[in-house]
């Protein structure tokens, strides 16, 4: 009778696997791109790490230090190879789970638009208060240093999740100035 | 053990113990649901959500750019979560205590079924086993090597496999076995 139930419960239990904390995926990767880089015949990644002297006026103008080990750009560029702007995702970590935005960017840094890709069930009802109260397209046409909308008068919550999508916004446009505009230049 | 037995247990002693293995079977399934879409089911989609990630333009350490020409179609168009350190140690602090947790209750009903000691012992182990290897496997494919993504697989059908010999021994004893007089 055991060894009957031992190969029924492997049967039934073999495709078994772990889980993890419910995400809600907004937008996949390619659809991110896609709608940030209308217009783009050819894509390349560019990757980009920042040197210490290059974190430290990032963290020096904003208050905020890059640090991971390199930052992803997905480039858009038409037949002529002329760039039409660049997309970089950004995640932060909250105590809820989460949020994940892409971000548009112009050749000259100005931010075209954004995205929030992913975040978690519990943040989701937050931040839909804020994509719905049209947060995400208050960036467009603003630079890293332009002042970035607060939050209005939404709930504290909402206010808080609207604080962090609009630093990770402003974040991307940063790091793209940063490791790819002033590197251009120099 | 200490005499006290599954098969004596009365009704509602018994209709206790079999809803909550019942309701902790559909919670397993819902979270196996909810794994294959938000994750995948094999060690390849467990590696892409784990693994470090790497620079895909071949930019070496210590070097400050790379770019490389990619088609789309190599970006995944599927809605795929990414696990990096931060969501895996909430991650890992839920799941530890919540798979803990449940391994303890259904062990603990399991502790008063008939079957002999060795094989109890065993059984019992099985779903703390696999939460350990489970959740350790994360941990690995992250920082080891991500080839140990097998390990979250192995991990999550070890658990099920305890459950459903201790849901499936538990029911036997509950409603099926003669009681010896």
């Amino acid at each position: 009778m055991i060894i009957r139930l031992v190969l029924l419960s492997c049967a039934i239990a073999a495709p078994a696997l772990a889980h993890v904390t419910p995400p809600v995926v907004l937008a996949s990767d390619r659809d991110a791109i896609t709608t940030l880089l209308p217009g783009a015949r050819r894509h390349f990644v560019r990757e980009v790490r920042l040197t210490e002297e290059e974190r430290q006026a990032v963290q020096k103008e904003s208050g905020w230090r890059p640090e991971e080990d390199f930052y992803r750009f997905y480039i858009g560029r038409d037949e002529k190879l002329h760039d039409l702007g660049a997309v970089a995702f950004l995640t932060e970590y909250t105590i809820h789970g989460p949020v994940r935005v892409a971000v548009g960017l112009a050749p000259d840094g100005r931010i075209k638009g954004a995205l929030v890709v992913e975040l978690s069930e519990e943040t989701y009802p937050w931040v839909k208060t804020v994509i719905d109260g049209g947060l995400l397209r208050s960036f467009a046409g603003r630079d890293a240093h332009e002042p970035f909308p607060r939050a209005g008068a939404r709930s504290s919550m909402s206010a808080f999740y609207a604080d962090i999508v609009a630093a990770l916004v402003q974040r991307a446009a940063l790091v793209y100035e940063a490791g790819v505009m002033k590197r251009q230049r120099n | 053990m200490n005499g006290i037995q599954l098969s004596r247990l009365p009704l509602s002693g018994r209709i206790f113990c079999t809803l909550f293995l019942l309701g902790i079977g559909c919670g397993a399934l819902a979270a196996f649901a909810q794994a294959s879409t938000a994750v995948g089911v094999s060690p390849a989609a467990v590696q892409a959500s784990l693994a470090p990630d790497l620079p895909v333009t071949g930019m070496h350490h210590g070097e400050p750019s790379g770019e490389k020409e990619i088609d789309l179609g190599e970006i995944s168009s599927e809605a795929r979560m990414t696990i990096r350190t931060p969501l895996l140690i909430q991650t890992s602090h839920t799941h530890l205590f919540g798979q803990t947790l449940i391994a303890g209750l259904v062990g603990l009903i399991f502790l008063f079924t008939s079957v002999r000691e060795r094989t109890k012992a065993a059984i019992v182990a099985l779903p703390f086993v696999g939460s350990l290897l489970d959740i350790g496997g994360m941990w690995a494919t992250r920082f080891v090597s991500p080839s140990l993504a097998t390990l979250v697989i192995v991990g999550g059908t070890v658990f099920a496999l305890g459950y459903v010999l201790i849901a499936a021994i538990s029911i036997r004893d509950l409603w099926f076995r003669k009681e010896a007089a």
